[in-house]
């Protein structure tokens, strides 16, 4: 009955894990041939490559976990898909309905310990429930602002015979995120920006989500306005555009976080204003007279900054609404944009070539230049995330992936082999520290069973880096628990799961690499041994203001 | 009461998990309930909670908007600062065998006895805490004391 329902919602994929309370539905998915199941080797992986599966094709991504430590084991990659808001069904066996609540073996409160990291979640305990409730789960994790949602089935739910009947009928009286739509200001808004001396936009991933980046493109060129993305919104915008900010917050770009600081209208476009944007919250773009906050979830508005004019809709949504009324841009717009352009030539991204050590830019350019725009990039956490954010430039959604809410470390691995199912036509480059690689690595496993053509870039510095940087940085230097020299031999690691790898340790190898990477198909790892202290700059101290950014000692190549 | 406060009426699809998620999102969103009472409403599966909920740092508006987000919730109304009629209820137990003085002030007696008398009062939140006062003085035993029903007065 599950698999029927899941047929009729249109899944293709499954990623999951069986287990004493999900194996009747294990039972009948060699019946399902429709249905392809990918076998795991750990539940977080599951929930990660469903998590970049979706990332990469917008469709939900499906995982399957067993009841107890199995459906723990998803928490992470269900806090990562929340936080980042991208569509996920968790499907959990739970203890027969008649055992719940009395610590059967393998029983935990997957609801209560999942339900601050899904959008929405059920407990199945009766067989009539269940066609409502995955036809429900669907419509709750893709519309709207998209989340994970987890459904928690009882096993002797899931053995019951029962007609499957399609569930057709919606009814949710309580779901309103859905709904609720306020674009009366639209024609202020679009004043505000047209006027305004020094406006600036920021786009964050609602711009991905709602398919708003032509309508975005459109209101920047019209009204002369400069666009940065949030980490999340990369690919809302060309990096390459004239009026290109690239990325904003406390490791953005010189030239974006002067023009914010600057700024006299400042709209942000589906995004949540978090601390990593605003940096010190109560010097955030301090000159700003005009903000404009445009989010489908109403409950955004005033979380963190309040804004003059709100408008409650899907960024595609609100854009459209503003542009028919946009005026003319004032005429001394020329002035800020050449301001910015001067910010641009004073504040460069910068790094030094060569200092004895191979540097992360020369990888991550030499990369660049192989894929241009024709490769899904999938980054983890730490500086080879921000570092993989900032050297590239993108130039649509969709290819810069990354766990930028939940900050996950290991998600980088897995959701490159969701992303590479979700698009088998795209190069997937996977760009991974070290550290949290190993959090995920069982999954080569999978990569090398379905022979995916991943690419895996190790930037590997020998220490949990961007911990050590903040040590240096902002802890008086005193380095604790970051060192990482104890690792296995990536190349050894790599054959020993049957893929083939190389070590680089010199610039001169960077290419024959990257040839060997692409000529061979199917997965291949290289473990690029780059400067220990190679650091991520621009960064905000902690606790400072966005002006107070410090940068890359200046180049000398 | 202090300004942080925000007195809500909630209306929720009745279900095993409400109560946990309505009040889940009140702490992770670093709110405080300072008071809550759930009935059915005239609805039937679904309940009316009446909350009083202290915002600390969030904006105001912060509370019903979390609370809106949250799939078993069907409406939230925010009747802070409108013209409401709110009631509380308490019943305590005092070991004084006679209490004329909380009959006149409109206390129900509802038992008494050697060892004492029960009584009720239900009034505004104000009106019951002056009554709790002078319960003090006929020797309180017990209190078991209500959070406020609140609806908002007829036009
Ligand atoms: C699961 C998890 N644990 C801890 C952290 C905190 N953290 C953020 S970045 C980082 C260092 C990452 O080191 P590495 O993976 O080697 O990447 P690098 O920064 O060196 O590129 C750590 C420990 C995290 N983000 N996620």
């Amino acid at each position: 009955m599950v698999l029927q329902a899941l047929e009729r919602e249109g899944v293709e994929l499954i990623f999951g894990y069986p287990g004493g309370a999900n194996l009747p539905i294990y039972q009948r998915l060699p019946n399902h041939p429709k249905l392809k199941h990918i076998l795991v080797r750990h539940e977080q992986g599951a929930a990660h490559m469903a998590d970049g599966y979706a990332r990469a094709c917008g469709k939900p991504g499906v995982v399957f976990a067993t009841s107890g430590p199995g459906a723990l084991n998803l928490v992470t990659g269900l806090c990562t898909a929340y936080m980042d808001s991208v569509p996920m069904i968790a499907i959990t066996g739970q203890v027969n309905s008649t055992q719940v609540g009395r610590d059967a073996f393998q029983e935990s409160d997957v609801i209560g310990a999942t339900s601050s990291v899904t959008k929405h979640s059920y407990l199945v305990t009766k067989i009539d429930q269940l066609p409502r409730v995955i036809h429900e789960a669907f419509h709750i994790a893709t519309t709207g602002r998209p989340g994970p949602v987890l459904i928690d089935i009882c096993k002797d739910v899931q053995q019951a015979e029962a007609e499957s009947v399609p569930h057709e009928r919606l009814e949710i009286p309580g779901y309103k995120l859905n709904g609720h739509v306020d674009l009366d200001r639209a024609k202020e808004a679009a004043i505000a920006l047209a006027t305004a001396e020094r406006p600036v936009v920021l786009a964050g991933h609602g711009v991905l989500l709602s398919h708003a980046e032509e309508a975005l493109r459109e209101l920047a060129e019209r009204a002369a306005v400069p666009v940065g993305t949030t980490l999340l919104g990369i690919g809302a915008f060309p990096v390459n555009h004239p009026l290109s900010l690239h990325m904003t917050g406390f490791m953005g770009t010189g030239w974006n976080l002067k023009a914010v600081q600057n700024a006299d209208v400042l709209m942000m476009v589906g995004m949540r204003v978090d601390d990593r944007v605003t940096a010190k919250l109560a010097d955030f773009a301090p000159q700003v007279r005009t903000f404009i906050h445009i989010d489908i979830d109403g409950s955004e508005m005033g979380k963190n900054v309040r804004p003059q004019i709100e408008l409650v809709a899907d960024a595609k949504q609100a854009i459209n609404a503003i542009l028919p009324h946009l005026p003319e841009p004032e005429k001394g717009r020329g002035t800020w944009l050449a301001q910015i352009d001067a910010w641009r030539e004073e504040h460069p991204l910068r790094y030094t070539h060569s200092n004895g050590h191979l540097q992360p830019q020369d990888v991550l350019i030499d990369m660049y230049k192989r894929c241009r725009n024709e490769a899904i990039v999938v980054a983890d956490v730490g500086q080879n995330q921000i570092w993989a954010a900032l050297w590239w430039n993108y130039d649509r959604p969709g290819l810069f992936l990354n766990s930028g809410g939940s900050g996950t470390m290991g998600f980088a691995l897995p959701a490159a082999i969701g992303a590479k199912f979700a698009r088998p036509e795209l190069p997937v480059w996977c760009v991974a520290g070290e550290g949290g690689f190993v959090m995920t690595a069982q999954e080569l496993s999978v990569a090398v069973e379905h022979q995916l053509d991943v690419k895996i870039v190790l930037l590997n510095n020998f220490s949990l880096g961007m911990v050590r940087q903040f040590q240096d940085d902002f802890y008086g230097g005193v380095r604790s628990q970051v060192d990482l020299t104890h690792m296995p031999d990536f190349v050894k690691l790599a054959e020993a799961y049957g893929l083939p790898a190389r070590r680089v340790e010199k610039f001169s190898e960077i290419a024959p690499a990257m040839d060997a990477a692409e000529r061979i198909k199917g997965p291949f790892l290289i473990d690029f041994r780059i400067d220990p202290e190679a650091n991520v700059y621009p960064i905000v101290p902690l606790g400072k203001s966005l002006n107070d950014f410090w940068e890359a000692p200046e180049s000398n190549a | 009461m202090p300004d942080r406060i925000r007195v809500l009426s909630v209306l929720v699809e009745d279900g095993p998990n409400t109560l946990s998620k309505v009040s889940g999102v009140i702490r992770r969103r670093g709110f405080h309930v300072r008071s809550i009472s759930v009935g059915p409403s005239q609805e039937p599966g679904r309940s009316r909670l009446t909350l009083q909920v202290d915002h600390g740092h969030a904006e105001a508006d912060q509370v019903r908007k979390q609370l809106e987000r949250l799939v078993e919730v069907v409406e939230v109304e925010d009747l802070t600062g409108h013209e409401v009629h709110s009631r509380e209820l308490v019943v305590a137990k005092v070991s004084a065998s006679e209490v004329p003085s909380l009959v006149e002030r409109g206390a129900r007696v509802l038992d008494s006895g050697p060892s004492g008398t029960t009584v009720e009062f239900a009034g505004e939140g104000k009106d019951v805490g002056d009554f709790v006062d002078e319960l003090l003085r006929h020797g309180i035993v017990d209190v078991a004391r209500s959070g406020p029903v609140v609806m908002r007065r007829t036009a």
